[in-house]
């Protein structure tokens, strides 16, 4: 075996031997009932939801950002669209707090149509496409430069706007990329936990009344019940996360 | 009629071409000649450092892409997603023209088209058939070709067509190949040589 190998395999095993632990401590001699109960359940269906919302919401809003990086590029831009994701995530938090705050007319907008933000569903999922966003356009930007541009110019040749050729021919011919890397936001989303801590700790309304996200709810349960509790539902998630990834394979085949 | 006076510099080629002409205007030249630069600059995807481009007296040297009525076409000129029928329309959809079913039968018939399915999983050459018609039914002033020719198996024949339906609706075209012989269908000849483009005698 060559040296190259040995140090791959070794830094592979780095990355999955405290997940493996955690799936074998979890559903083994650390399980716990806490750990398997509805409410982990019903946190889990809050995340999964959460997130699936967010990529939706970045496939809308970003592929167009993403797309113009990728024809345009331009330095100072992209270096302000990563920078959600270099800040430490509890500053998103806080500035969506302060945002949405009486402080700031959009604040008060807000409020005055009972949108807030704090510990709320649209909150959760502001935080989440916030801190995920960065990471899709860095997944669809690279495609988006492969992608030959002779179909754009005979598109344009042909009379079609900038905005209907983006629409009618790029999108369509990106399906599987744009799909791929709305996975991958929305599992950055998942495993959020730094922003939502501080602006959806649980949310307020139904049908998730009282409910955490699955990170917010493996923090409580560490602090409150200790370490198995959190083990066990860790394990839970993890079976989650790995059908997430299992799912992006089967796309990016 | 178009005119194209421009040049364009790069780290180790200079484009320096100068020509005009109308129906069927062939490029010849080799590898490097700057044939596929001098078309990219008259389709609008290159800008050139100096110059004019005049297409029937309107100078439209600063005009974006989807406002010159020209239209490029290269091997890899195609919509993918689309099936062959709504990719032949396309253009002239996009341009609110009046779509006559035999004027596009007979755009079909004469370049032999003669099958469907998706265009992405046509072949070279059929996808090649398709983009050029496309190109003549949505009415541009002028159409570039750029080795689209290339892949056909018919390419005599089907020159010829392309050249009778261009000059019948008015369309001037502009095609660049390898192949001299291919010259003998053109109204005007150049031959590229070291980004400059020198007018041969037809005849």
């Amino acid at each position: 075996m060559n040296s190259l190998k040995v140090i791959s395999f070794f830094s592979l095993a780095l990355l999955i031997i405290p997940v493996l632990l955690l799936l074998f401590e979890g559903f083994g001699p650390l399980r716990n009932p806490i750990g398997y109960s509805t409410v982990v359940g019903r946190s889990i269906v809050l995340s999964l939801f959460s997130s699936a919302l967010a990529a939706g919401i970045c496939v809308v809003l970003f592929t167009p950002l993403a797309y113009y990086f990728a024809r345009n590029r331009n330095q100072i831009g992209e270096t302000l669209a990563d920078i959600p994701a270099v800040i430490p995530h509890p500053i998103v938090g806080v500035a969506l707090l302060v945002l949405a705050s009486p402080l700031t007319p959009f604040g008060r907008f807000l409020e005055s149509v009972h949108l807030g933000l704090f510990d709320t569903i649209q909150g959760l999922v502001v935080a989440l496409t916030i801190v995920s966003a960065p990471i899709y356009v860095k997944s669809i930007q690279p495609f988006f430069q492969s992608m030959s541009k002779s179909y754009e110019n005979f598109a344009l040749g042909l009379g079609a706007s900038r905005f209907k050729t983006f629409v009618s021919v790029v999108v369509p011919n990106s399906g599987r990329s744009i799909l791929s890397a709305s996975l991958i936001s929305m599992s950055r989303a998942l495993s959020e936990f730094g922003s939502i801590a501080i602006v959806a700790y649980y949310v307020l309304q139904s049908p998730f009344y009282g409910v955490s996200p699955a990170s917010v709810l493996i923090f409580q349960y560490y602090s409150y019940y200790g370490l198995s509790a959190a083990v066990s539902a860790s394990a839970v998630m993890i079976l989650v996360s790995i059908a997430l990834m299992v799912a992006l394979r089967f796309v990016n085949r | 009629m178009i005119e194209a006076r421009v040049k364009k510099k790069f780290e180790a080629f200079q484009l320096d071409a100068n020509i005009s002409g109308e129906k069927f205007i062939c490029l010849t030249g080799g590898n490097g000649a700057g044939k596929t630069t001098l078309l990219s600059i008259i389709a609008g995807t290159i800008a050139p450092d100096e110059g004019e481009i005049k297409l029937n007296s309107k100078i439209i040297t600063n005009f974006p892409i989807e406002k010159r009525n020209v239209v490029l076409v290269t091997p890899e000129s195609c919509i993918p997603h689309l099936d062959v029928e709504t990719h032949l329309i396309w253009g002239a959809k996009i341009k609110k023209l009046e779509i006559k079913k035999e004027n596009v039968e007979r755009v079909k018939s004469q370049l032999k088209i003669h099958f469907g399915g998706k265009v992405s999983s046509l072949s070279l050459g059929m996808r090649g058939r398709v983009a050029l018609a496309t190109a003549l039914i949505c009415r541009p002033e002028l159409i570039l070709v750029d080795e689209a020719f290339s892949h056909l198996d018919d390419r005599e024949d089907f020159i010829r067509s392309y050249r009778e339906l261009a000059v019948e609706a008015g369309i001037d075209v502009i095609f660049a190949t390898q192949n001299p012989e291919e010259a003998e269908f053109a109204d005007y000849h150049y031959n590229m040589v070291g980004g400059k483009a020198i007018s041969q005698e037809k005849g």
